[in-house]
């Protein structure tokens, strides 16, 4: 067989395979074409593409489902691009989002025109244009209206009462869709570690509120796995130095004011494995009427330190 | 029992000969000789023969087309030629022994090794003796007769042929098939598709049919193609160069602090900067 | 420091942005217009602000999608191949491909360049539809607008696997899944 040849750029790109929600291609209503527009990302705070449908009265966001060595026929012709793109409707406030709160720093209430712009980005102003984006500005702020006039101030404990329902629709929709949400690894070459009946509410409320965390900032993901009572999980990787750190420095400083706390059981399971400073001062002082360090210690530690 | 062919066409039979009643005389007195050496009228006269001595002669062929060759050579779990061929002539003994065959003796010509193969036959079929030998059309009256009836029925069938595809009239002036006929050459370059290289009717792992579509046809990537590793190496490089280059342009969504969500990567769906 | 040689090597230093990265332009056919140098004490700080202008550029650009003669485009079938194919334009589908494909029970299956294939159909999700977007007009640019028009539609897929049977775990039938999750992520929240 003649020797492989390696893969060429595809440059001349000039078609797509779409699957677009319906009402893109709506020619009741349109005295407008739709348009791909960049805007920027508000997870990623870097350019996404969108598309803002006729008279911008819409926002689409747009997917590309992307697998490596693949190709299309559409019709009698090839297409060398194998990518399918969804265009699917987008809620406008997420984008909205992260200019209010950017705005709301100043405590102010002000115009939304005035606050959703964006000199990289100059098409986020037609946000404004969308149905829902003004109808629903008061889910993530504050509002006051003089005369006719309309003013907005970011509030976040609207906004994540907000985010707690677009969670809520999520886990439903993800039950509906029997979408696997455990932790089980799922490839071809592993089978499902998890079945879906072994996932509880808090994989999926997990599940979603990583969904929803594409769609906002970092800090507000955050503070919506709080408002949603959920303890922050960080990979072992992350937790290892962090906590090592913690027991060398912190716990011995706090010992030394209040050495009761050597008592405590967190203590006890990982004693620090040399004298801090503050240990050191501790033993210089008179113990006549103390008991021994030693004696707070668990047999364990005992056992460990022979 | 043997095999026939290997042309582009790759129509490749198996069959075998029962003969009812073993009389070695009367199979001499047919003066079949191995194939090969026959002219296609030559073969033509002697399958007639054959088939007007049915009264002692039986025959049957089992058909591969090119197109199971090629999809079972070219597949991800390697199936070789020489298992394919012992899987058909185990079917073709099954089917006799199904068809109530009382078979005593079975000869079998191979390319392989013939110990391991004879082996095989054997334990598989107690009771029938199984004679494997290379070349066994020139030793065997018997198997020269069967392939006889594989080339003719072979020639038959690609004559015949009835393509798949929706061609329209296919020059039916194909030749023998094999690489050095002019006849074959020229059909070949004549209905080389450019994207599909060319009807089922020829076996695309044939090395002929790939050298022509290397050359002459757009090129076809597969994910489980064994890429150099040097240059597998530098399209990874390329590839990583324009990731970073596109995400410090504030294109793409990998920034280094955000990982997307596992439902995305899984479904393999990404957000784009451009269309 | 010489700009109009970083054109050409396609690269351009961008000191405008948060902090230095390098900014590649992909597909840039025209030079941004040379710099005058008007400010000559401080050249530099002119050529920085412009090289943000262009990006800001591209960033302002959209690409239009005539979407008015949707109603006369052609219906067609789709296929997703498992192989890249390195040819964009014309190919005999009809005559290969949609006519030597068998319908089996559960999967279809046909053949590609001698390597076997089994695939199935996939419907496009409730509400959707599939269209083919194809450029006009295309002047190479990032910083113009473009225009694509629908040059064909479909509602069904047929996608096909190597080899393997389809079932629910591959990909694309996974993908599908999204307009649905994307209904639930984005639709209106109850006040």
């Amino acid at each position: 067989m003649a020797a492989k040849k390696t893969r060429t750029p595809n440059v001349q790109n000039d078609s797509w395979v779409v699957i677009a929600a319906e009402s893109v291609i709506d020619t009741q209503k349109q005295d407008s074409d739709p348009a791909f527009v960049r805007l920027r990302n508000p997870s990623t705070d870097a350019a996404s593409l969108y598309m803002l449908g006729s008279g911008d009265v819409q926002l689409y966001e747009v997917k590309a489902f992307e697998e490596d060595f693949h190709s299309w026929f559409v019709g009698q012709t090839v297409q060398r691009d194998g990518r399918l793109l969804f265009v699917t409707p987008m809620d406008p406030l997420y984008l909205i989002l992260p200019y209010l709160i950017k705005s709301g720093k100043e405590g102010k209430f002000q115009p939304v025109d005035q606050v959703v712009t964006d000199e990289e980005f100059p098409a986020c102003s037609r946000l404004l244009s969308c149905t829902r984006s003004l109808a629903s500005m008061h889910h993530i702020a504050e509002e006051k209206e003089v005369g006719s006039l309309k003013f907005h101030r970011y509030s976040q404990e609207k906004t994540m009462d907000w985010l707690k329902k677009k969670v809520e629709r999520t886990v439903i929709a993800l039950k509906k869709r029997n979408i696997s949400v455990g932790e089980g690894v799922k490839s071809t070459t592993y089978v499902k570690v998890k079945s879906e009946s072994d996932s509880n509410e808090e994989d999926y409320l997990r599940y979603a509120h990583g969904l929803i965390s594409e769609y906002i900032s970092e800090d507000l993901s955050k503070a919506l796995l709080t408002h949603l009572h959920l303890p922050e999980l960080t990979s072992p990787k992350e937790t290892e130095p962090r906590s090592k750190k913690r027991k060398l420095s912190d716990n011995p400083v706090e010992a030394g004011e209040d050495y009761t706390k050597f008592n405590s059981a967190d203590f006890a399971r990982k004693p620090p494995k040399k004298m801090t400073a503050a240990q050191k001062s501790l033993a210089k002082v008179d113990k006549t009427g103390m008991k021994p360090l030693s004696s707070f210690f668990s047999p364990k530690v005992k056992a460990e330190k022979k | 029992m043997r095999r026939a062919g290997d042309q582009c066409w790759g129509r490749w039979f198996t069959e075998y000969v029962s003969v009812r009643f073993p009389k070695k005389e009367e199979l001499k007195a047919l003066k079949v000789a191995d194939s090969k050496t026959l002219t296609e009228a030559e073969r033509e006269k002697l399958f007639q023969n054959l088939d007007e001595a049915k009264s002692y002669v039986g025959w049957a062929v089992n058909i591969l087309s090119p197109n199971v060759i090629s999809t079972c050579m070219l597949q991800r779990t390697k199936y070789n030629l020489n298992t394919l061929s012992h899987d058909t002539a185990i079917g073709l003994v099954q089917y006799a022994l199904d068809n109530g065959v009382q078979l005593k003796e079975v000869f079998v010509d191979t390319v392989g090794p013939a110990d391991k193969y004879e082996a095989k036959l054997s334990q598989l079929f107690p009771g029938i003796e199984v004679t494997v030998r290379p070349k066994a059309d020139s030793l065997f009256p018997i198997v020269s007769a069967a392939s006889i009836c594989a080339k003719v029925a072979r020639d038959r069938v690609v004559k015949g042929w009835n393509f798949a595809e929706d061609l329209g009239n296919v020059d039916a002036d194909y030749g023998s098939g094999y690489p050095n006929d002019p006849k074959t050459k020229a059909w070949l370059l004549k209905y080389l598709d450019p994207v599909f290289g060319y009807p089922q009717f020829v076996r695309f792992s044939w090395s002929t049919a790939q050298t022509l579509m290397d050359s002459k046809a757009v090129t076809v990537h597969w994910d489980d193609e064994e890429e150099d590793g040097e240059k597998a190496a530098q399209r990874k490089n390329n590839r990583s160069m324009l990731s970073y280059f596109s995400a410090s342009a504030g294109g793409n969504d990998q920034t280094p602090t955000h990982q997307t969500h596992r439902f995305f990567t899984e479904r393999r769906l990404k957000s784009l900067d451009t269309l | 420091m010489e700009i109009q040689n970083l054109f050409v090597s396609d690269f351009l230093i961008d000191f405008g942005h948060k902090e230095p990265a390098i900014t590649v332009f992909k597909r840039r056919r025209r030079p941004i217009q040379p710099i005058t140098h008007r400010d000559w004490r401080k050249p530099e700080i002119i050529e920085f602000a412009s090289l943000f202008t262009a990006r800001m550029s591209c960033n302002s650009s959209v690409t239009r999608v005539h979407v008015s003669s949707v109603g006369q485009t052609p219906r067609v079938p789709v296929h997703l191949m498992p192989c890249e194919i390195e040819h964009n334009g014309p190919a005999q589908v009809s005559q290969y491909l949609t006519a030597t494909m068998k319908d089996r029970k559960y999967e279809k299956t046909v053949s590609f360049r001698g390597r076997g294939l089994k695939g199935q159909e996939l419907s496009c999700p409730q509400g959707y539809t599939g269209l083919v977007l194809k450029e006009i007009n295309k002047t190479g640019s990032d910083q113009e607008d473009r225009t694509v028009k629908v040059s064909s539609v479909f509602d069904k897929v047929t996608y096909w696997n190597l080899e393997t049977a389809p079932n629910s775990d591959d990909t694309i039938v996974m993908a599908m899944d999204w307009p649905e999750l994307a209904e639930a992520i984005h639709g209106p929240v109850d006040d």
